[in-house]
């Protein structure tokens, strides 16, 4: 691999150049190699020497007796797990709305070929797409519980500030990318800035858009079951609830109403992905 | 437009109002949207959303910004005990990441189609396996390990390497399906068994791009652990939880700023070591 691409860099490479350049970059893989392994060891001497507490975890067959716990399923709580389950769908089914509509701002000023105003509007959008992403949705869902009380809505607005970052970033290199013809052409027929965005721009994109908000939507559905933990309702506030009152196979059954609810949303997501495609 | 050329060419027939979506479309298209719409309505009205206080959202946000969480107290994340946490993330993150690309890689083997060594038992296995792994957020799987065992970054190493799992063995297992099949074809011609098809067939092509999502994945699963100490899995996002519940909100911009500013860090590193892996194909 590397000696072809030397080769064809330039011509007079003569062998021992070509040498010498391979075993400098052997030497730094060696040296990544050797800083990697010393990292896992020091990891692993702080977090599971240092930092365990074997006696509090006990033998293995302890280990197992705990894992037993959860093994069943607790019929009884199934009908009071739809309520739950029919919650957190709509969670986030509307928190990824929200998120699409707060995205096109972001959208718009994000995308360098559309933006504005690019030394102000540019950074701004960029930054806010960064600092959705990085805050994760617990603490997201904590900001918004202390703003507009516990309830459904702290989670909704918690799943659309935090599926903004991915669909303004992958939607706004959409836009980056589409093909500036259609453009050209509204230009030229006098459109104004807003005309070029509604006629050329948008159908181009629509798709592309429509393809990530439903991949977003998948993993809201997953997100959205955990809002419960700091008090934005659905299947998390029954899945602590079960906890707390040590229904292990209870937990299980949470789980499994989880698992059963991603399911729907990755099968959905997958056939709609298709037929847009 | 391949419609609007159907038209232009049927136009001196019959004299049409043109549209964008002819009948069957059109029904299935507003048919759509009416769900969608009557779908919100009813989820807006069964969750019981005030609607009308979205509006003062922004003003009440930035007044809770500014007057409770405003000056964030710096002094509070230069303490030595906090730098040791984020320490501790960093090393949960690394190792949780590392177990979990190191077992997805076999699960993605197991789990693509095309090269799995036994379609039948294995891949329905693998797959299912996945999606497990994927559909349980990160905090439920930090939850269930601290109570199996305890407090400490053990769990939280192996919430972490769950997340992972769910998360690479889906993109590697896609990532496989994807390969030419020639080169499997002719190391089977040649009597290999799965193992060498994997080893000599898949591998060589793949490689470059599962050495990208495995650092991909280390970005991720860096993200998830700011947070999984948050149910006592070690790392900062118990002093998260604890200055949350004591309403210090100073304290708690100051860990926000401080995960902010560590994400985008890594976020930095992890687009850096991508483009050059990816260069060095």
């Amino acid at each position: 691999m590397t000696v072809e691409a030397i080769d064809s860099k330039a011509a007079p490479l003569k062998l021992e150049d070509i040498v010498r350049n391979r075993t400098r970059k052997h030497r730094w893989h060696l040296a990544f190699y050797i800083l990697a392994l010393v990292l896992i060891g020091w990891s692993i001497k702080a977090t599971i020497i240092d930092d365990t507490d074997w006696e509090r975890i006990g033998t293995f067959s302890e280990i197992l007796k705990s894992v037993s716990q959860f093994i069943g399923i607790d019929f009884g709580l199934i009908p009071d797990l739809l309520g739950p389950t029919i919650e957190t769908f709509m969670i986030a089914c509307i928190g990824t709305l929200l998120g699409l509509v707060i995205c096109i701002p972001a959208i718009w000023f994000g995308a360098l070929n559309v933006t504005p105003f690019k030394p102000v509007t540019y950074p701004l959008a960029r930054i806010a797409m960064t600092l959705s992403r990085s805050i994760h949705e617990i603490v997201w869902a904590l900001i918004f519980v202390s703003a507009v009380g516990l309830g459904a809505f702290a989670g909704i607005l918690a799943i659309a500030a935090r599926s903004l970052g991915f669909i303004a970033k992958m939607s706004a290199e959409a836009v980056e990318n589409i093909d500036r013809k259609p453009v050209e052409a509204i230009r030229a027929m006098g459109g104004n800035n807003f005309q070029v965005m509604l006629y050329a721009i948008l159908p181009q994109v629509m798709p592309v858009i429509l393809g990530i908000v439903i991949f977003e939507w998948e993993i809201n559905i997953r997100r959205s079951a955990v809002l419960g933990l700091v008090g934005a309702g659905g299947l998390g506030l029954v899945f602590f609830r079960q906890m707390h009152t040590f229904n292990y196979p209870g937990v299980t059954t949470v789980i499994l109403a989880i698992f059963c609810l991603v399911l729907v949303g990755e099968i959905t997501s997958h056939y709609s992905r298709k037929a847009l495609i | 437009m391949s419609q609007l050329h159907q038209m232009s060419g049927k136009s001196d027939a019959t004299k049409r109002e043109w549209s964008r979506f002819k009948y069957p479309q059109s029904l299935y298209k507003y048919g759509i949207t009416l769900g969608v719409v009557l779908f919100i309505i009813y989820s807006l009205h069964y969750l019981n959303v005030d609607l009308s206080r979205l509006f003062g959202i922004f003003g009440r946000l930035g007044d809770l910004l500014a007057n409770r969480y405003y000056p964030p107290d710096i002094e509070y994340i230069k303490d030595a005990d906090y730098i040791g946490s984020i320490i501790e993330t960093i090393q949960m993150a690394y190792l949780g990441a590392l177990f979990g690309i190191l077992i997805s890689i076999f699960l993605g083997w197991f789990a693509a189609y095309n090269v799995s060594p036994s379609r039948r038992y294995l891949y329905p296995v693998a797959r299912v396996v996945t999606m497990l792994f994927r559909s349980v957020h990160e905090m439920i799987w930090a939850i269930l390990f601290v109570t199996i065992l305890g407090f400490g970054m053990l769990p939280g190493v192996l919430a972490l390497t769950m997340f992972s799992v769910g998360f690479a063995g889906k993109l590697f297992a896609e990532e496989i399906e994807a390969i030419h099949m020639g080169e499997v074809e002719a190391i089977r011609a040649m009597g290999g068994n799965h193992l060498q098809v994997f080893v000599y067939g898949v591998v060589p092509q793949v490689r470059v791009a599962l050495t990208g999502i495995a650092i991909y994945t280390w970005d991720v699963a860096f993200r998830a652990a700011t947070v999984v100490g948050f149910v006592g899995a070690g790392g900062m996002g118990w002093y998260l939880k604890r200055n949350v519940m004591q309403i210090e909100t100073h304290r708690t911009a100051a860990i926000l700023l401080s995960i902010l500013i560590l994400v985008i860090i890594s976020e930095f590193i992890s687009a850096w070591a991508r483009n050059y892996v990816s260069k060095a194909k």
